[in-house]
């Protein structure tokens, strides 16, 4: 098993929520509209698109962003985008029913709530002009806030666009204030559109009326989430609090407006930024500190403790102290100690600490250039996880630990929160002004599909549980090994030892299996990375089919420069065991059970098969990260399988710097995946399905626009005649909705196969909900499927299960994993290049799985 | 530049009524930043417990006040409720003050209701301030203010602050300042006023003020005029909280707490019936803020500091790889400092502290162990200053960070994940 990312790979083992409370979110999250909150000051820093995840993310509730929506228009909004796509009704064969037939009927409570509002409700949209014209949004909302004509209605306003759910009895109303300076401002209220309920405007509004609602029980705005700082969970052993809290969100499935509400947590580190800078000092020296420094603090971001904003950390800057002077608007000159003194009644200890700087782009127009921000260390608190701590797997255990809620529990949040919002005075006016009511909880029938047969060399087996067939297939022979005969051990002094124990019992389970490894040559290094590099290069000749490192630490330098080296500038596959996992008592046979299905894998072997009922298939999956090193460059990594059993695969990886950009790198992909194709067949495949993850909101336009045609037009230029048939699915590990099954009065996760494909999903998509993978503690997550293209014209049935089939397909676990294997293999290559390589791998390993 | 000071100073801090459009003359920092600034300064000189804004308009002055450490209780209130509620949420503690939470427990309540009308929850203040506000009472409001706020409220200080209308000549075509206005004084006609009344119920009152008079107009006095009220003979007793007469009369709404039965749990008397309708008039905005007075708070950062010093401490024991060549790696030794780094900041510690911390027990380690005694801890002054003794540190952080068998030692492994990533 290689050292690191064991963990990430497999749909086992780990809380589905572990993942969600760690800092780095592959899809940009949209940003929150928040015209009710004009009166907190609050801020979001936003800072140009490339980053726009991390910060929208973090950004607490926006308050400019009532100003954005009157620029921009409502079309705009990431968080709709999506919704107004409408792909289903191009497809024919579903347009009048997307629901599958096989399985077991199973009844499933879901976390989505009935929200119920009378027949004809409507809202009423104004546009508020003042004369004189004020350019204080804060001064608007307030003289409209408290003018008697208003007061008492279900408003919100964002300084210029205000939705009523009454109408003003004129079209146009004029009003007139009094400032308490004595102007008069006359206000003119004119209405603009009156909206059903089913405009996105007004989903838009739901939405900003239940994030008034949860504000008034006491919960903060982080993100586009709520929480309860109130009652924090702690990790002392690493430092950090936990914040529960929910996610929410209204909107419409299936012909019904639902509210929908998740558990969250939001990780906070118990130390302000220069309480970090200083351990980190003590730990590194001085020498490389400021290097080191930047490289961990930079991209995180901060919460700062004056007021409920948080920053992101775009750089450092080590010439400013906090008694230097700045400039404040008005003109004067004011050191930052006595900024903080006066304004907030701060004291600043430390005189000696660099200053933080945040980018932050100017409020209320868009187009002006980002303005810096310098901010103190001491006041700014750590939120999220760096990098490194994400790779801690005991501090990830840790957190995974306090996050996880069984089924039951989460219930339990669920119906605390409703209860909360029902018993709540204030939240409980807040939604009868506007003519809203709290309905009950959905429940829906979903299915069971049947399970799958693994089928082995030799041999067909059934496994008893598909989350782990390990034990099933311990006897059976996989379907096909190259013999290992020319090989490479790198290990140091120290892990001589281990390293020979291990590969007698490596070579025993492989032998078992059918895979005949030969005895490799023991190179012995001293303990740095740059001995293990200088190794390879000196020992690695083009016989050498595998080159194995024991390594001494989980330092990730010896990972990434040993993978660097071996995946692009000379390739030869390898494989990465860290000493101490070796060392583990009672765990061997295991453990080289596994490494040794990893090598065969790395070598072009196959380890088993599920029956496909379709000849001439070809599946794809396409995954897209971020590099962890330039966060402007985006990883795309594409996974083709080339035979029709769906064993082989070939793959390439590309590194491309805008969306569309990934749509052209697809053509290349596809056009070579298909060449792959028909050199092994010697034809094309009659059909083409392709798996898109690492989708964000907001991006299924570009998808449909873009990737789309391209894909479409590299399957037919690649034949002069008929051309494969292809379906693009976009598949999302993230959903807001829950299913759980009922059982003697309390709750459990569905069993695996389960599919829900009416209420929870939307009229105008052809989309389902499977669960594929198993949480043996924590509540199971559903995988999101939406067809975006479909000319395979395949029954929902039949989609459904060969998209369950191919959830079995991923050598790197002996079970079923959450995503189609093809996006997990895309997956876990993206995963390789944006953490360790950085580079396009080379495309000698394009045909093994070299990157499990 | 700092961003928060790019949004104030647009709008003042939500002060948008002071917004300077026509005024020839332009007070800096603006007038009401002056009064609220002096109200400050006398916090801070007086250190209250307990104060009131009566007339509190949108909070501004609440919120400058509620940064001040001394402060446990802090009441607004006010007649016109749309302004409360619309300001009052920035009121509520922000998320770093769950972080970092203050010393004392801070409540800050806000009433809807006259100021004229007796409230014994505003009785035993230390504080109250009335800026800006007697000019708005009618002259029947404005009879009956002394009696209530000076008469049964009796706070130990009272400030008034109220425009000054030989000032007003300065202002070009200004009879008023605020139409609102039933008057505006001048300086003999409020200490007149003042004088009155702080010899009547034994107060004894100071004249001040605040906005310059520009150049040449010396003779007209400051803009604002400010009275200090002082109780004569001392502190109020406190006891008169306990008194019988509970006279709750501001519409008042629970912020945070679900319904007003609880309001019947804390005070039994009101079950009296006369009362009872009254009692059950709600709060507009509530909160209480985390403090080191709350168990889970101060538990919460105990442990914190804590862990943060034995991983200090930790980091500075471990063996440097490149210095270790020969070196023996588990020896204890000292770790007074000298071989560390010196850190470009940190905390800095004083002779005396620095003796102290040299002088308790040393941390030490057995195999892949590292202690630390509790006592060494205790030295640290951010520790000290928490924690008074041994006794209580370990009751406190004994179920969150290891300790060792003998409870008088904290515990963690020698080396852990991050010191592998370290190495260079």
């Amino acid at each position: 098993m290689s050292g690191r990312a064991r963990v990430k790979a497999r749909g086992i083992a780990r809380s589905p929520r572990a993942t969600e409370v760690g800092r780095i979110q592959a899809s940009p999250l949209p940003r929150s509209v928040d015209l009710s909150n004009n009166e907190a000051s609050s801020s979001s820093g936003f800072l140009g698109t490339s980053r726009l995840s991390t910060n929208d993310k973090y950004g607490i509730s926006s308050g400019d962003a009532g100003s954005t929506f009157m620029e921009r228009g409502v079309k705009n909004k990431e968080d709709f985008m999506d919704l107004s796509i409408c792909t289903r009704e191009k497809l024919a064969h579903v347009r009048n029913c997307k629901t599958g037939s096989s399985g077991i009927p199973v009844k499933l409570v879901t976390n989505l709530f009935n929200l119920d509002f009378p027949q004809d409700w409507q809202l009423y949209q104004y546009h508020v002009t003042y004369i004189p014209d004020l350019a204080s949004r804060r001064l608007r909302i307030a003289l409209l806030y408290s003018h008697s004509e208003l007061s008492n209605k279900a408003k919100a306003f964002d300084g210029a666009i205000l939705f009523l759910s009454q109408k003003l009895e004129e079209k146009v109303t004029e009003l007139s204030s009094e400032t308490q300076r004595g102007e008069t401002i006359k206000m003119t209220i004119t209405l603009k559109r009156e909206l059903p309920s089913s405009s996105p405007v007004c989903i838009q509004v739901f939405n900003i009326i239940f994030r008034k609602i949860l504000k008034k029980l006491s919960m903060y705005q982080i993100g586009r989430n709520f929480y309860n700082p109130s009652e924090p969970m702690e990790i002392p052993q690493h430092k950090l609090s936990l914040w529960p809290g929910f996610a929410i969100s209204v909107s419409y499935f299936e012909r019904k407006l639902l509210f929908s509400a998740d558990v969250s947590y939001k990780v906070l580190r118990n130390e302000t930024v220069l309480e970090f800078m200083t351990a980190l000092c003590e730990r590194t020296g001085l020498s490389c500190f400021t290097q080191t420094c930047e490289k961990q603090l930079i991209g995180l971001i901060v919460l700062t403790r004056y007021n409920n904003r948080t920053y992101s950390i775009d750089d450092i800057d080590w010439s400013v102290k906090p008694t230097h002077t700045f400039q404040k608007r008005d003109g004067t000159e004011i050191t930052y100690v006595d900024y903080y003194k006066q304004q907030y009644d701060i004291t600043v200890s430390d005189l000696n600490q660099p200053m933080l700087v945040s980018l932050l782009k100017k409020k209320r127009n868009d187009n002006s250039e980002a303005q810096l921000a310098h901010l103190i260390p001491e006041l700014c608190f750590l939120t999220g996880l760096t990098d490194q701590a994400t790779s801690d797997f005991q501090l990830m255990k840790a957190v995974a630990e306090k996050t996880r809620l069984s089924p039951s529990g989460r219930q339990q949040r669920l119906a605390r929160l409703v209860d909360n919002i029902q018993r709540n005075t204030n939240a409980r006016f807040e939604l009868e002004t506007w003519g809203l009511h709290f309905g009950s909880q959905i429940s829906l029938t979903g299915r069971i599909v049947p399970s799958e047969k693994i089928l082995m060399q030799d041999h067909i087996c059934q496994p008893v549980s598909a989350a782990d067939w390990s034990k099933d297939i311990r006897t059976c022979k996989i379907l096909n090994a190259q013999s290992l005969n020319t090989w490479l051990i790198l290990c140091s002094d120290r892990t001589e030892y281990v390293a020979e124990s291990f590969l007698n019992c490596l070579r025993r389970v492989a032998g078992s299996m059918g895979f005949n490894v030969d005895c490799p040559k023991i190179i012995k290094v001293q303990e740095n990375p740059a001995a293990f590099v200088r190794a390879i290069q000196q020992y690695v000749d083009p016989d050498v089919q595998l080159v194995m490192c024991i390594l001494p630490s989980n330092q990730k330098t010896y990972y990434d420069s040993i993978k660097k080296y071996l995946s692009s500038d000379c390739p030869v596959p390898s494989q990465c065991v860290l000493a101490r996992t070796l060392n583990k008592q009672g765990m061997m046979m295991s453990i080289a059970t596994k490494i040794a299905m990893q090598m065969t894998c790395k070598l072009g072997g196959e380890l088993w098969a599920v029956e496909i009922p379709l000849k001439s298939l070809m599946v794809v999956g396409i995954d897209v990260c971020k590099d962890a090193l330039s966060k402007d460059v985006m990883v795309v990594g594409c996974v083709a399988s080339i035979n029709p059993r769906i064993t082989r695969w070939f793959s390439r990886c590309i590194l491309q710097r805008t969306m569309t950009d990934v749509a052209d790198c697809l053509k290349v992909f596809m056009t070579g995946a298909l060449n792959k194709w028909y050199k092994y067949n010697h034809d094309l495949p009659a059909r083409i399905i392709v798996y898109r993850a690492g989708v964000g909101d907001g991006q299924l336009k570009t998808l449909i626009e873009y990737e789309v045609p391209q894909l479409l037009s590299s399957v037919a230029e690649s034949s002069s005649n008929t051309s494969s048939r292809l379906s693009v699915i976009v598949v999302r590990k993230k959903c807001m909705p829950r299913f759980f099954t009922e059982m003697n009065r309390t709750v459990q996760n569905p069993p695996l196969g389960t599919v829900v494909d009416s209420e929870a999903t939307r009229n105008e998509w052809y989309d389902f909900y499977l669960i594929s993978q198993v949480a043996c503690r924590g509540t199971v997550s559903p995988t999101y499927y939406n067809v975006i293209y479909d000319d395979n014209g395949l029954k929902p049935d039949h989609m459904q299960r060969l998209t369950f089939k191919l959830c079995h397909l991923y050598y790197n676990w002996p079970g079923i994993v959450s995503v189609p294997a093809p996006c997990q293999y895309a997956h876990k290559l993206t995963f390789l290049v944006a953490q360790s390589i950085h580079k396009e791998p080379s495309l000698e390993l394009a045909n093994h799985l070299f990157y499990l | 530049m700092e961003e928060n000071n790019l949004q104030c100073s647009s709008v003042v801090d939500g002060n948008f009524e002071e917004v300077p459009r026509e005024m020839a003359i332009q007070f800096k920092p603006p007038l009401y930043r002056q009064r609220y600034q002096f109200v400050k300064n006398l916090v801070d000189q007086h250190e209250p417990k307990k104060v009131a804004d009566l007339g509190c308009g949108d909070t501004s002055l609440l919120r400058l006040l509620k940064v001040n450490p001394c402060i446990e209780l802090l009441v607004g209130v006010d007649i016109n409720e749309d302004k409360l509620r619309w300001r009052g949420d920035s009121l509520a503690p922000f998320l770093g003050d769950f972080l970092k939470p203050r010393d004392l427990n801070l409540t800050i309540t806000l009433y809807h209701g006259s100021v004229v009308e007796r409230d014994s929850r505003l009785l035993g203040f230390d504080l109250i301030t009335c800026i800006e506000l007697i000019e708005h009472l009618d002259s029947g409001d404005l009879a009956r203010f002394p009696e209530v706020v000076f008469g049964y409220l009796s706070p130990s200080m009272i400030v008034i602050s109220t425009p000054n209308s030989e000032f007003n000549p300065l202002f070009p075509s200004v009879t008023l300042r605020d139409s609102d206005h039933k008057f505006e004084w001048t300086r003999m006609e409020f200490q007149t006023w003042a004088l009155y009344v702080a010899n009547r119920y034994d107060y004894s009152v100071e004249f001040t003020g605040v906005g310059e008079p520009p150049a040449g107009a010396e003779n007209v006095g400051y803009c604002t005029q400010i009275g200090i009220f002082r109780k004569n003979g001392g502190k109020a007793t406190e006891s008169c909280l306990s008194e019988q007469h509970d006279q709750h009369v501001y519409k008042a709404r629970q912020g945070l707490t679900m319904l007003p039965r609880l309001v019947l749990n804390f005070h039994p008397q009101a079950i009296l019936l006369p009362h009872l309708p009254k009692m059950l008039r709600l709060q507009v905005f509530t909160t209480s803020y985390p403090s080191l007075q709350q168990e889970r708070f101060f538990k919460l950062v105990l442990v914190n500091e804590v862990s943060q010093q034995v991983e200090s401490l930790r980091v500075s024991h471990l063996p440097r790889r490149k210095e270790q060549a020969g070196e023996q790696g588990d020896k204890p030794k000292d770790i007074g400092g000298s071989k560390a780094p010196v850190p470009c900041f940190g905390p800095v510690f004083t002779e005396v502290e620095k003796a102290k911390i040299e002088n308790s027990p040393t941390p030490f380690c057995v195999g892949d162990k590292f202690f630390v005694p509790l006592q060494r801890l205790l030295a640290y002054p951010k520790l000290n200053r928490l924690c008074a003794n041994e006794e209580m540190m370990r009751s406190v952080i004994a179920d969150s960070i290891p300790l060792s068998s003998d409870g008088s030692a904290v515990v963690a492994d020698l080396r852990n994940y991050f010191d592998e990533q370290f190495e260079f």
